[in-house]
């Protein structure tokens, strides 16, 4: 009885503040600025599929880059003295603690003056406004919530266990694949998670590091609830993308059966 | 028979404090050694060494004759029971037994025909798809140890290995290993610091306090002859005490002058003196000339145990005879079980 009690709170926060706006949302979606039924906010939706496409492929491509440069920095930070840790640790987090609008235009800046001197030195190459400069700013950004969710998991490791696949006969890359690999998966799913979701309907980034030629989904939901006020059709688009995520989460998790739980 | 691992003057440290100090140890083909001691002693370390997770600052691990110092864990043909198990969480029974098999690319058939055998040699058959967190302390330890022979090793290194189990499981256990050393013909190295453990398995003892040996022998010789204060109280319980040896044969303590089954160490020569508890016979006080007063009474199950204060000593008697506080006993010890040692510093006179 007391359990529920305290469970109370998060019910009334979850009804207000995720049931509704999600009922309110798949309502807009299905109706017109009168209020009348309608499947032409989601048949409207055709003309963003390259778009739509586009975000998720940034998304992915930043999540993968996160995964393997958070992975080996998190490797690197639980391999180090409890001092060194804690410094690494705090290296890390330090960069959130700055505004994140501050944040992006700083490295918008910085992409800026590197790309000066390289049109000075005359060598071609494109690092601003472009592809590259969001999914940098995307890996940027959200790199901290990948290493943090595995670097718990490699913390939580059983030394011994690695020890005991040595003493079996596994070399380091064998440990690594066949023992510290599949361990690790449950923080993998939660840094995948938090790094795919937000990155897929980021729109700051796209907006300062894009050159505003660069798109993405969440730049055009914006853009029909801000300037074309239109929020039943961002509202439709919202839906498709929710239901689009979840679609990839499933995916991914049926990628691995053990990482099921991790994941969803 | 051969020595299948030597170590030769191993030296380890670690952040300045020595755990092994310059370390000689010899041990035989198809053996079953153990190495005993207290917590610390750097029995562990030991191990550790012979599995290759420590690398000694000095000294040559020898395999076979061969020097293997410097061969890293995975390639060397020792296999190891962790304390604590060290499953791997991720696999059920089957693929936990059969992972060094994996590892070493082995046919599926084989795979397969291989840890059929170690289950049956473990008596867990029925429990491939087994999760491991699911099977109970014992049955863990089963599958420790038939993941750690499948692959065939000539070495079986056994770190404390029943320390988790209750009593009753812990004797299954310890005849169980027996057997299955008897079966595999293979040496077993063994660490524990349950002497009682040490002297039911083992065909050698290494007793180590300190990152040095106190004795090796048979579990007869170590419990019959301690080489020194520190196995005697170790290796079961004991009274220690300062006496002095008159000549060959015989030896004074407590003011008496005892015949005794040992010599050479010279005339009028103090030494320490060690009497086993269930070793003494009590006998009324009129009876015998080493007499004292009973303090206290405990009942062991097999045995009382008694605490009698004599003149200079109290004595601890494990007997089969009950006698009250307060009695007036005497106590015989016959010239066979009065053991001899060398005087070492820092012994209660």
């Amino acid at each position: 009885m007391k359990k529920k009690l305290i469970a109370v709170p998060y019910y009334v926060w979850a009804a207000v503040f995720i049931v509704v706006p999600l009922l309110m949302i798949a309502y807009s979606a299905f109706t017109d600025t009168q209020g009348n039924f309608t499947l032409d906010n989601i048949v409207q939706i055709g003309k963003y599929w390259p778009v739509m496409l586009r975000s998720v492929l940034y998304a992915l491509v930043a999540t993968v880059c996160c995964l393997v440069l958070g992975y080996l920095l998190a490797y690197f930070m639980a391999q180090q003295s409890e001092r060194t840790k804690t410094l690494l640790m705090i290296l890390l987090m330090l960069p959130m603690w700055i505004n994140f609008v501050l944040r992006t235009q700083a490295m918008q800046d910085l992409l800026d003056l590197l790309q000066n001197w390289l049109r000075l030195a005359d060598i071609p190459l494109q690092v601003s406004n472009n592809p590259f400069a969001v999914v940098l700013g995307l890996i940027y950004n959200y790199l901290p919530f990948m290493v943090l969710p595995i670097y718990t998991s490699l913390e939580k490791l059983d030394r011994r266990v690695i020890e005991a696949a040595e003493d079996l006969g596994a070399n380091r890359f064998n440990v690594f694949r066949k023992v510290i690999l599949p361990l690790t998966m449950p923080g993998i799913g939660s840094g995948v998670i938090m790094v795919f979701v937000p990155t897929i309907s980021t729109f700051v980034i796209s907006e300062k590091l894009g050159g505003a030629k660069h798109n993405l989904i969440g730049n055009v939901i914006q853009e029909q609830f801000l300037q074309v006020y239109n929020p039943n059709v961002g509202a439709a688009i919202s839906l498709v993308m929710l239901v689009l995520i979840l679609f990839i989460l499933i995916i991914f998790s049926a990628l691995d059966e053990e990482t099921k739980e991790g994941l969803l | 028979m051969k020595n299948i691992i030597e170590l030769k003057d191993i030296h380890v440290s670690f952040d300045g404090e020595v755990i092994l100090d310059h370390f000689n140890l010899a041990i035989k083909d198809k053996e079953f050694v153990t190495l005993l001691g207290p917590s610390g002693c750097g029995k562990t370390t030991t191990l550790r060494t012979i599995a290759g997770f420590v690398q000694p600052q000095e000294g040559r691990v020898l395999f076979e004759g061969q020097d293997i110092s410097k061969l890293p864990a995975h390639k060397r043909q020792v296999n190891t029971v962790f304390q604590r198990y060290a499953l791997f969480p991720h696999y059920n029974v089957y693929e936990n037994i059969a992972f060094g098999l994996r590892i070493s690319k082995t046919p599926e058939e084989e795979i397969e025909k291989r840890v059929k055998e170690m289950l049956a040699l473990v008596n867990l058959k029925g429990y491939e798809k087994r999760n491991v967190s699911s099977l109970s302390g014992g049955q863990q330890q089963r599958v420790a140890i038939a993941r750690a022979l499948v692959n065939n090793p000539k070495v079986l290194l056994l770190d404390e290995p029943l320390g988790a189990l209750d009593l009753k499981l812990r004797k299954g256990m310890q005849n169980e290993l027996l057997r299955i050393q008897r079966q595999m013909g293979i040496t077993f190295i063994y660490v524990t610091h349950d002497q009682e453990e040490a002297l039911t398995m083992s065909d050698t003892v290494v007793v180590m306090k300190d990152g040095l040996i106190q004795q090796i022998g048979t579990p007869e010789d170590i419990y019959n002859e301690p080489a020194n204060p520190f196995v005697a109280d170790f290796i079961g319980e004991s009274n220690i005490f300062g006496g002095k040896m008159i000549r060959d044969y015989l030896v004074e303590f407590e003011g008496i002058e005892f015949p005794c089954v040992d010599a050479g160490f010279g005339e009028n020569v103090a030494v320490d003196v060690v009497v086993r508890p269930e070793d003494i016979e009590i006998l009324d006080a009129q009876d015998g000339m080493l007499c004292g007063t009973v303090e206290t009474v405990t009942f062991k199950g097999v045995h009382y145990e008694m605490m009698v204060r004599s003149d200079r000593f109290l004595w601890k008697i494990h007997s089969i005879k009950c006698r009250e506080p307060g009695d007036k006993i005497a106590m015989k010890i016959i010239p066979e079980y009065i053991h001899i040692m060398k005087k070492e510093a820092g012994t209660v006179n």
